[in-house]
């Protein structure tokens, strides 16, 4: 019997969030252009293998990192390894192009499933070119284990559960998981570590597992744009001018109207 | 067969015993879209006493109101809420459902429609029937600096989740007719897996003004200390960082790191919000990637309007103490 | 030929970025107010295996390289050349029993150097000769097994942070015949001097170190003796001199982007500046120095990686980058307008910064002469 846990890490390689300003569309084929802005690892996915790490410090396991997506993903799996994941794995195929949230966590839970028994999944609560934060909710559910979702603080892990602390607007709640579950984690959890010189040229001697969808025996109407319920079928650039409504009356009107431009801003 | 799925079914959320507005609107919303979609528009409460509320439901729109109670589910229960709901949606088969893209709705909705195994879009902003009879769902990505369309055609329910303050509550009708109907559900504490211990409140800490997501910000316009107590407090009602320019710096009103503008921080906040702020260039480039720009200035010419999503012409030291006053009636309200 | 990094130096490179945005950038203001780096931040760089780059794996480096080091260097001296040429003289400290120690020297103290445990300086300027090297005083008289070593360093970069200190001094009748020693900061007669103010990279120590009748060990001579000279001048042409251009070229890089920055912000004549010309054309020569100097930068430093003997193109790369700098600094000055000679806008403290580059690690009138040897003696 092994000690400590099992865990796994899910993590994508999206555009570098400092320049998303710089992607465009295309206007006359209607594609994302994105050739300007470097990919990096998302930000929260490198909190939630943070976390991974500590607990893995703490208790003792194996923390492995899985991504799909296309081959120059790749480098997001050597940047686990090189925070000190110990094995990565890049789920690549062109059949799992353009899925959704819903064949991504078809094909996530084949991946893990595959990997055999498992404590707990980390995963960033959102990503910075979706921001859905569908994903952790939806592969738990075809884990068939717990999710908790907005997670900010862990406050206790015994072997069969853990205690969290998840916000909610305005305040938190505080949740009892059994384990295994799937917990996505918001930014305020910890602060990712930096890999020392040493990491980052020893992860690149490391191998790369990679799995195509047959490998994980996805099927084909599962995922990809096939396997997607929702359909993207307009791209277009927001109007980028502010709105530049003004108002002018009396001191009430104009007190309700500010109030109501500021629960419309989502402030209140 | 998709013809066989009618009418549309929302989520109400209630925390505390009290309906969160965004219910309200998705009510709004539905009875809009279902103009043209056809079909009723149910909602589902979950909760614990909550069948009093069911009144106002029908007050803002639904003609269906399910309501589960159970002493288990005080709280949001991920596992016993999805599983209900999405029996529910088994059964009725509404053709779209939406959920509010709260905190709870958007850790409840993304497992129903797994459950489902149908599309979900997230945090729309803009809802609509297109000619073909399917929902089409605005989302902004990447930031917001790409908005999508998104279409769900072959599974039902179209989901969606919506941002509170994107759809309009109805006029509240206390003659509205609709039907209120408690359904009987099963619930077993060994279902409960992630099991909701507390939920509490709290005040919000306090961030330095480049990472706040509210940053409220004063300039020459209200530049004594009484008039800035006042911008700090309402920065504290909403849960904002304060900020300033040089004249409010330079009146030691507000510290070094917290002065925005070309030789001071620049900030990217969800809203921003200015009060006695003209508008200079130097400060201005400080603000300029913020969602939403909100200013309060006695002048109607003042070149902040230039660059306001919404502006106010008035006296920002009339303004503020009615709108804090304001504001603490409605937040009491809210939070209970 | 690829001009592109290598997988391994990509990363480098973006952990170096994120560790200078993250833990430099906010402390930037305070070691410029306060002239000190904090000794936390000095740890941080060790953790994370910076101050190891040179040292080989075996001796409990990483083995990494100079390439590697200059991309470290300039990434952390776009935020703060100050800590960068903190950094690059941790490493000149190193490089002599890198390239020269015996085995014996190199087990003893390199795996210390390589944590943090052991910081040594690089001895050698005095007030009577630094271009002229041969015109320095302090002398080591051999007395049987140990040498009695007194004089006096000036212009000793991290001379109050080093623990160890490496010395150059004359040990023969020959003003030719000069040895190098490491000498242990705890030896009687060390005496660390008055701290030397310089008008840039403030939190950057550099000061005086007294020798007084210090007593040290034959074991302690790193190459052999009278052949200190070339330990000496490799270590300061491979590591010091590199270390000084890869600072340069982080600072005309800052200047690079913020040049770019504060034109397409600054409207007048009812558009961004950026669409100006004259502003465009100060924002192209910047970019010009910036790239050519970098270029120059990562081939002198494969060759030192490849063990090729780069006397000239270290000289050529310390001369560009160091000169560039002053101009890209002075240029982004001109870009800011009125703005630019402000103390709270960057451009003032880059172009100190910069200065301050131009004589260290020899002044660029003997790059010149360095390179004009290789000028006259290469072939194709």
């Amino acid at each position: 019997m092994s000690k400590g846990f099992q865990i796994v890490v899910c993590i994508k390689q999206v555009p570098d969030p400092r320049y998303l300003s710089k992607i465009t569309i295309d206007p006359v084929t209607k594609t994302i252009r994105r050739e300007n802005v470097p990919a990096v690892i998302n930000p929260l996915d490198k909190n939630a293998l943070e976390e991974a790490l500590r607990i893995r410090e703490r208790f003792g396991g194996k923390v492995v990192a899985i991504s799909m997506g296309p081959p120059q993903a790749e480098r997001v799996c050597r940047d686990a390894l090189a925070m000190g994941a110990d094995e990565a794995i890049l789920l690549c195929d062109k059949a799992l192009a353009g899925s959704d949230t819903l064949a991504t966590a078809y094909a996530l839970s084949l991946a893990i499933k595959k990997l055999g028994n498992f404590d707990m999944v980390f995963c960033g609560n959102e990503t910075v070119d979706g921001s859905t934060a569908q994903v952790p909710p939806q592969l738990a559910e075809f884990l068939e284990v717990p999710h908790v979702t907005r997670v900010r603080k862990i406050i206790s892990v015994n072997g069969s559960e853990m205690i969290i602390e998840r916000t909610i607007e305005y305040g938190y709640m505080k949740v009892k998981v059994k384990l295994p579950a799937v917990i996505a984690v918001t930014k305020d959890i910890n602060e990712p570590r930096l890999p020392t010189v040493s990491a980052i040229l020893k992860c690149y001697k490391k191998e790369i597992v990679k799995w195509t969808a047959s490998d994980i025996g996805a099927s084909p109407q599962y995922v990809g744009l096939e396997g997607s319920p929702t359909k993207v079928t307009d791209v277009f650039s927001p109007e980028v001018k502010r709105r530049r409504e003004i108002f002018e009356g009396p001191v009430d009107e104009e007190i309700e109207w500010l109030i109501e431009k500021l629960h419309e801003s989502g402030v209140i | 067969m998709t013809k066989e799925w009618k009418g549309i079914m929302t989520f109400t959320e209630q925390r505390f015993g009290r309906i969160e507005e965004v219910s309200l609107e998705l009510l709004g919303g539905a009875r809009k879209l279902a103009e043209k979609s056809g079909g009723d528009v149910s909602t589902l409460l979950i909760g614990r006493d909550v069948k009093n509320l069911a009144r106002e439901l029908i007050a803002y729109g639904a003609d269906k109101v399910f309501i589960v109670e159970h002493p288990l589910l005080t709280y949001y229960q991920s596992d016993i809420y999805a599983r209900i709901f999405a029996d529910i949606v088994q059964k009725q088969k509404p053709n779209i459902v939406l959920v509010g893209a709260t905190s709870i709705g958007m850790d409840l909705a993304p497992r129903v429609a797994a459950k489902l195994r149908t599309g979900l879009s997230a945090h729309v902003v803009k809802l609509e029937i297109g000619d073909d009879g399917l929902l089409r769902q605005i989302v902004p990505g990447f930031g917001g600096n790409v908005m999508a369309v998104v279409t769900c055609p072959e599974k039902r329910p179209q989901m969606a989740t919506v941002r509170p303050g994107v759809l309009k509550k109805l006029k509240k009708d206390e003659l509205r007719k609709g039907e209120i109907i408690e359904l009987e559900v099963k619930v077993g504490e060994e279902e409960l897996k992630a099991r909701t211990l507390e939920m509490r409140i709290e005040p919000p800490p306090e961030l330095p003004i480049e990472k706040a997501e509210i940053v409220v910000a004063g300039g020459w316009g209200i530049c004594d200390k009484e008039c800035f107590n006042m911008l700090k407090e309402l920065a504290k009602l909403l849960g904002g960082a304060v900020g300033g320019t040089r004249p409010v710096l330079d009146e030691d009103l507000i510290k070094e790191d917290q002065m925005i503008g070309q030789s001071g921080k620049t900030i990217a906040p969800k809203v921003y919000i200015g009060f006695g702020i003209s508008g200079e260039m130097h400060h201005v480039v400080g603000i300029l990637d913020a969602d939403t720009i909100i200013a309060v200035n006695i002048d109607p010419k003042a070149p902040i309007f230039d660059f306001v999503d919404y502006g106010v012409v008035g006296d920002a030291k009339e303004i503020l103490p009615r709108l804090i006053k304001k504001l603490k009636e409605k937040l009491e309200k809210k939070r209970g | 030929m690829e001009f592109k990094l290598t997988p391994e130096q990509e990363m480098l490179r973006d952990t170096a970025r994120e560790f200078a945005e993250k833990e430099v950038e906010p402390r930037v203001e305070e070691i410029e107010r306060t002239r000190k780096i904090s000794k936390d931040l000095i740890k941080k760089l060790f953790d994370l295996g910076f101050g190891g780059l040179i040292i080989p794996e075996e001796y409990g480096g990483s083995g990494a390289g100079h390439l590697a080091r200059a991309i470290v260097l300039e990434e952390i001296a776009y935020s703060c050349p100050a800590l960068a040429f903190t950094l690059q003289i941790v490493h000149l400290g190193q490089a002599p029993l890198v390239f020269y120690g015996s085995e014996e020297q190199k087990k003893k103290w390199l795996p210390d150097l390589a944590k943090g445990k052991l910081i040594a300086s690089c001895a050698v300027t005095e007030p009577t000769g630094g271009s002229d090297v041969l015109g320095i005083k302090t002398f080591a008289k051999k007395e049987n097994n140990e040498y009695v070593i007194s004089g006096r360093k000036c212009f000793i970069t991290n001379v109050h942070l080093a623990n160890i200190h490496g010395v150059l001094a004359k040990s023969g009748e020959d003003p030719r015949h000069m040895t190098f020693f490491m000498i242990e900061g705890d030896r009687p007669g060390v005496k660390p001097g008055r701290e030397e103010n310089k008008m840039g990279l403030h939190g950057c120590n550099t000061g005086e170190l007294v020798l007084d009748n210090v007593r040290v060990p034959v074991e302690n001579v790193v190459g052999t003796e009278g052949k200190g000279l070339r330990v000496a001048l490799t270590a300061i042409t491979n590591v010091g001199r590199m270390g000084v251009a890869a600072t340069a070229v982080g600072i005309m890089r800052r200047c690079l982007d913020e040049a770019v920055k504060f034109a397409s912000q600054r409207v007048l004549y009812g558009q961004p500046i950026s669409k100006l010309q004259a502003i465009q054309w100060l924002v192209s020569d910047i970019y010009l120095r910036y790239e050519s100097a970098r270029l120059l930068l990562h081939r002198a430093a494969w060759m030192i990686d490849q063990g090729i003997r780069a006397d000239a193109e270290v000289g050529m790369v310390k001369w560009a980058a160091t000169e560039g700098a002053v101009e890209c600094a002075s240029k982004l000055s001109s870009v800011l307008g009125g703005y630019g000679i402000m103390e709270e806008y960057v451009a003032q403290r880059l172009i100190r910064d910069a200065y301050v580059l131009v004589p260290s690690a020899g002044t660029n009138e003997i790059m010149r002469s360095v390179i004009s040897r290789k000028a006259f003696e290469r072939v194709t």
